[in-house]
């Protein structure tokens, strides 16, 4: 009955759908606005203030041809890595306002009751949307990553681009994974104020666990660290493709994307 | 076309719905003519699949509502309370994408979407964003939302609630241009839009059918019973004396005691069977000498059909009142 090809269908209605809302929404042109302004802005500083890379890169080169050459440093990697995790902590703001309409919104509107009177799953509804938000992402981070890659395109040793898509790549992982748990979050309210904060309480707690797992000593700190999605972001942002962290990224969304679909299926026997 | 059987829908301790049977025909219109929390949204939502029954079986178009759910999702058209609109969307952008999640082939869409429009007078708002459109004209779009995809059944749950007289008529005359083609539940708690749309009116009160007919037949039931509303000027055991002593008047009733302080009573005078006394109360009051400010024969409305019916129910079973949508504030303020 339900075809492949229906299935499809319905995903791509659902995922039209929902981008065209971003892309209808001031809102969401807010915050790329801010995250552009923000991301921008610490490019400029980390690189060109007097501080910044560039000016300490040639003081260094200055002190190598004095002959006190310190260590030489791969001043892109390091400044790619330092970059990418401060992407990642902007992001922590910016995903819960991304995620929090996901559904609050179609519960305040009274449009869960058409997706849920149509033929078409929540699984397929939960997907659409969640492949819709990390879409949105996805172009907030790619202009950015433009001017990295001109920034970084001059420098010697000239960095991989295999680094730039693993590092970008883990922080799209990261990104997928919140918004999944926030779009669920999402399901549980149809207020969208509640289900912002609930993010970011959640983005909170993941901070908690990658603090704990850096500080704990031992086998729970370990046990910790495998779990942190922070953790094996950092893991990406050097360049290290395991693949346990793939596997990581992808149970969380998994895992989202189940809770959704249950969370909208527990509504149909509620009192509402 | 539909199939109720023994329909009970409780909620953690309340019932909505209890024991609900009813069929609709192929192309009937079947009104739900109820209170608010009398069970109607509950009883529309458990035939959409929106909701599941806690027992009894809902077939639409031979399809079991919880075992064939995408079936019958498919076969339906349910405009829900508040119209389900995303406000960010162009009308036909939204009845393209209903078209597509109700599983229209691409081919077909574009011209179902432009029907669905022109019948529901939507041809010249095609590009206008629906949070631009007025309420009668969400309405519209909730109804084209409804019929976009040519489903043999439509569910509207009171789809003219909110219009003003004008958008309520041609709203009636929507719903009724569907008829035919179409099976369609409405329900509303507005009497004469039930006598204005339906083939049939199914009244519901406290979670139960207590009545299933055509509105003609459901008026001729009361029919039996003639009443004269009557004003009179005067003493009060006079009048009551003379009124009573009338032939073929039956019962006399006090209506309205607060113009008593001008010596103004209105009574409620039921005539026995078969007997028209009209003319013999006035003759009466006349000639004793009292004050006939107004007599008025009294036509049997479905009103009074339905406040008959479901003001005597309730005394057996007080615990059963059920509101399933009580803390629906839109519902809670339509008041009946």
């Amino acid at each position: 009955m339900t075809s492949i090809r229906t299935v499809l269908g319905n995903l791509a209605a659902i995922y039209r759908r929902e981008l065209q809302g971003y892309f209808a929404s001031p809102l969401s042109y807010i915050i790329a606005g801010v995250f552009w302004l923000l991301g921008g802005f610490f490019l400029t500083v980390i690189l060109l203030s007097p501080d910044g890379l560039i000016a300490q890169v040639a003081r260094q080169d200055q002190a190598g041809q004095l002959g006190l050459g310190a260590p030489s440093v791969d001043v892109a990697y390091e400044f790619l890595q330092y970059y990418l995790g401060l992407l990642g902590s902007l992001s922590m703001f910016v995903l819960p306002i991304l995620s929090m309409g996901l559904y609050a919104e179609e519960r305040k509107q009274g449009t869960l009751e058409l997706l849920a009177t149509s033929p078409i799953t929540n699984w397929v509804v939960a997907l659409g949307k969640l492949m819709a938000v990390v879409t949105f992402y996805t172009t907030m981070v790619l202009p950015l990553m433009f001017c990295e890659a001109i920034a970084l395109g001059a420098s010697e040793p000239a960095i991989s681009p295999l680094l730039m898509i693993i590092g970008h790549g883990g922080l799209i992982l990261l990104a997928a994974s919140v918004l999944s748990l926030g779009m669920f979050l999402s399901s549980l309210t149809s207020s969208t104020v509640l289900s912002a904060f609930m993010t970011f309480a959640l983005v909170m707690f993941l901070w908690i666990v990658d603090a704990l797992a850096r500080s704990l000593p031992g086998a729970s700190g370990e046990a910790l660290a495998h779990l942190s999605l922070l953790k094996h972001f950092t893991d990406f942002t050097q360049g290290i493709l395991d693949t346990s962290g793939i596997v990581l990224f992808v149970s969380y969304i998994l895992l989202g994307l189940f809770l959704t679909a249950q969370s909208i299926e527990t509504l149909r026997f509620q009192r509402n | 076309m539909i199939d109720v059987e023994h329909l009970h829908k409780v909620y953690g301790s309340t019932t909505a719905i209890r024991d609900v049977t009813f069929r609709v025909e192929p192309g009937e219109i079947l009104g739900f003519l109820g209170p608010n929390g009398a069970g109607k949204t509950t009883t529309m939502r458990i035939l959409t699949g929106y909701l599941p029954a806690t027992s009894g079986t809902a077939r639409v178009a031979d399809f079991d509502v919880h075992q064939d759910s995408m079936a019958v999702r498919q076969r339906i058209g349910y405009l829900p309370e508040s119209p389900p609109l995303y406000l960010d969307m162009t009308v036909a952008g939204y009845l393209n994408f209903v078209g597509r999640i109700k599983g229209l082939s691409a081919g077909d869409r574009p011209r179902q979407v432009d029907s669905a429009m022109a019948r529901c007078g939507l041809a010249d708002k095609r590009d206008v964003l629906i949070r631009k459109l007025s309420k009668g004209y969400r309405q519209r779009v909730g109804i084209a939302q409804a019929i976009v995809h040519d489903p043999p059944v439509i569910v509207l749950d009171e789809p003219t609630s909110g219009l003003d007289p004008r958008q309520n008529n041609e709203m009636r005359q929507l719903i009724r241009s569907l008829a035919g083609d179409h099976t369609i539940i409405l329900s509303t708690h507005i009497l004469p839009e039930v006598s204005a749309t339906c083939n049939r009116v199914a009244i519901i009160n406290q979670g139960q059918v207590v009545a299933i007919d055509s509105p003609e037949a459901l008026m001729s039931r009361l029919a039996g019973e003639l009443t004269y509303e009557v004003e009179v000027r005067g003493d009060l055991s006079a009048i009551e004396h003379h009124l009573g002593t009338v032939a073929g008047v039956a019962q006399v009733e006090r209506l309205s005691p607060e113009i008593a302080t001008e010596h103004h009573y209105r009574f409620r005078v039921t005539a026995e069977q078969a007997a028209v006394p009209g003319e013999a109360i006035a003759a009466t009051l006349v000639q004793a000498g009292l004050g006939l400010g107004e007599l008025r024969r009294q036509q049997v409305s479905l009103e009074d059909v339905f406040l008959n019916l479901t003001t005597e129910e309730p005394a057996e079973e007080p615990a059963a009142a059920p509101a399933p949508n009580e803390t629906d504030p839109e519902t809670a303020a339509n008041g009946f």
